[in-house]
């Protein structure tokens, strides 16, 4: 069966809503994307959904927010807060695969090895805070369905 | 690119105001300079690696520029920019924070239909249409844009001021066992809750109940 996780994406967002202006203003870089660009996470088919979804929340958990640390401690709060839903629902997802229902296909490995790439080609800090800035392409494109 | 060397003051205050995805870019003259300011505006889809002038907005007067068809694209985010121009010399570019039209766009209240039959009031409801370039290309409603589109619904009793309060998924309501005789004003706002977006409430549609015979 398929794999459904539930998940408090109000939280999420109002989290990311609050500190949205603060991180993008600290990605300076206009002309390249970590999420959107090349490839767009709105041209992966549906039977790809979960296992690109566990992979951007353990790229997230395991890449990003660890990198973003500010010297604004209400925007840290909201990034630990952030990254605190992201841990419980890339559980929630592990559970899954390991019950054979998040099967990564082609395309998924695919379009993730992008994103790694996108992420690689620039440094540590300004990958993380630009990927954090992106936090709103995931959602938009979690809701989306 | 041969530009001259740059000292007007900078447009201000640059960004965009977005209802039901039609998206203008707004700014505010340089501080200081009177009339005869002119502008030009390039845009750029974030992620992507080259600016775009927008030729009917190069050498306005107007402090505005309407980006709705080249930022309709509600799947990518942009960025815009000003440059203003005076007597042989110029500003800077000054840019917009990331526009994402999904979630940040304002939404207008939905159209409010009402009738009544016997006791009760049926109420319908329509949410309003995405921005589109012209009458005839295809229209997109806000429902079909954001899923979880919900209405909050308001039905007050002018004769005993009691208002009820109804939020619904669907775009119809009825409201049974009223009292014959009274009227009742409806109104109602659109609720999405994530992205979060709420519209202002529509204005009041009164109707009577007529009375038993």
């Amino acid at each position: 069966g398929a794999c459904s996780v539930s998940m408090s994406m109000t939280e999420i967002r109002a989290g990311f809503t609050a500190i949205k202006a603060n991180i993008q203003s600290r990605d300076p870089i206009r002309t390249l994307s970590i999420l959107s660009h090349p490839c767009s996470l709105h041209k992966v088919k549906s039977s790809d959904r979960c296992c690109i979804t566990h992979q951007l929340f353990t790229f997230y958990v395991d890449k990003v927010f660890k990198h973003c640390r500010t010297e604004d401690s209400f925007v840290n709060r909201k990034i630990s807060s952030i990254a605190n839903s992201f841990l419980s629902v890339r559980r929630k997802l592990e559970q899954c695969r390991e019950k054979n229902k998040c099967v990564c296909g082609e395309e998924s490995t695919e379009k993730f090895k992008q994103i790694l790439a996108n992420y690689e080609g620039l440094n540590v800090t300004s990958a993380a805070m630009k990927s954090l800035g992106e936090l709103d392409i995931l959602l938009d494109w979690m809701e989306k369905s | 690119s041969g530009e001259l060397y740059c000292s007007l003051p900078n447009p201000r205050n640059v960004h965009f105001e977005s209802i039901n995805m039609k998206n203008i870019l707004h700014w505010s003259a340089p501080e200081g300079t009177g009339d005869g300011v002119l502008y030009k505006v390039k845009y750029a889809v974030y992620g992507v690696g080259k600016w775009i002038r927008k030729p009917e907005c190069r050498n306005i007067n107007r402090t505005w520029c309407d980006l709705s068809s080249e930022t309709s694209d509600y799947e990518e985010q942009y960025y815009a920019s000003v440059k203003a121009f005076l007597n042989g010399t110029c500003s800077d570019w000054m840019e917009t924070t990331r526009f994402n039209p999904l979630t940040d766009t304002k939404i207008d209240p939905p159209m409010v239909s009402v009738s009544s039959t016997d006791r009760s009031i049926s109420i319908i409801l329509t949410a309003p249409e995405k921005w589109k370039r012209s009458p005839e290309e295809e229209s997109m409603s806000l429902l079909q844009v954001y899923p979880g589109l919900q209405y909050n619904v308001s039905v007050f009793n002018k004769k005993t001021k009691k208002r009820w309060s109804f939020s619904i998924s669907n775009n119809t309501l009825v409201v049974p066992w009223l009292e014959p005789g009274t009227a009742y004003c409806v109104s109602a706002q659109i609720h999405v809750t994530t992205p979060l977006l709420d519209s202002g409430f529509s204005k009041e549609h009164c109707i009577t109940i007529l009375k038993d015979k």
